[in-house]
């Protein structure tokens, strides 16, 4: 797997959220990704970059474009020192919120995307990864 | 941000609401005020919620939209959504996105058409 470019928004406030959905949108349109999936992606960022806001207040997403051989994907990676998620498993289990929301921010992102992946822990901050691929 | 701006005209009967594409929290908290308070200032039947330009439909705009739609309804009035694009109706459904029991229309004229009457907006049939 090879990074072909990679960058970061920092989310500090609301408008934050925005910013990095207009940041992955150019990001997924430029790795020619459909206006669908393109959407799934974009979703996915907002609902994400709402956590780290929501929960932690500030945090930062990193931004990968990756190549596997001939399959072109996107990386993104929410990173915050915030509360921490104390049972991971829970946590992306439908309907599971603890925040006031409406309990669709970690599995419906996860629905969204092609693969997932949570480190967390009470103290520990949280960090999440997804990945979405190029259908050809 | 001035690209961002919620258009709302009034039309006969109705208030016909217009969502910029991306909007960000604050526009899409704003579409609730700005409805609300032209709902007061209007004497109408009710609003159509013009999507079609709505490139991205998450958790906490659509939430909104069902709310908004829900006040309007304690108002008097009636909200009709309109114009959702395939993309954004797909992803919504698979985030896990309801908007409530709020009113839907392929396009905007079906909206129209649709205020004030029950059902799903197609021309009544002629009787034999």
């Amino acid at each position: 797997m090879n990074v072909e470019d990679q960058g970061e928004v920092k989310i500090k406030q609301e408008a934050d959220i925005a910013m990095a959905r207009r940041a992955i949108r150019d990001l997924a349109t430029k790795l020619g990704f459909g206006v669908t999936e393109t959407a799934r992606i974009v979703t996915a960022a907002s609902e994400l970059s709402r956590n780290v806001f929501k929960y932690a207040g500030a945090g930062v997403m990193q931004w990968r474009a990756l190549t596997n051989g001939e399959n072109k994907g996107v990386e993104l990676r929410f990173e915050d020192q915030g509360p921490g998620i104390a049972d991971v498993n829970e946590a992306v289990r439908e309907g599971y919120s603890t925040g006031g929301g409406l309990g669709m921010g970690l599995p419906g992102a996860k629905r969204l995307m092609d693969e997932m992946e949570i480190d967390s822990g009470i103290g520990k901050g949280t960090r999440v990864t997804v990945r979405k691929w190029r259908r050809r | 941000m001035g690209n961002e701006s919620i258009s709302v005209i009034r039309i006969h009967d109705v208030l016909l609401v217009t969502m910029p594409a991306d909007p960000d929290d604050a526009t899409v908290a704003a579409l609730q005020e700005r409805t609300l308070e032209a709902m007061d200032q209007n004497d109408v039947r009710g609003l159509v919620l013009d999507l079609s330009k709505v490139e991205i439909l998450d958790s906490y705009f659509a939430r909104t939209v069902a709310e908004t739609a829900q006040m309007v309804g304690l108002m008097g009035g009636e909200t009709i959504i309109a114009g959702m694009s395939p993309a954004v109706a797909i992803t919504a459904t698979e985030l896990g996105v309801t908007l409530g029991k709020t009113r839907t229309a392929l396009t905007i004229d079906r909206a129209l058409d649709m205020i004030g009457k029950q059902g799903n907006g197609t021309r009544p049939r002629r009787e034999r």
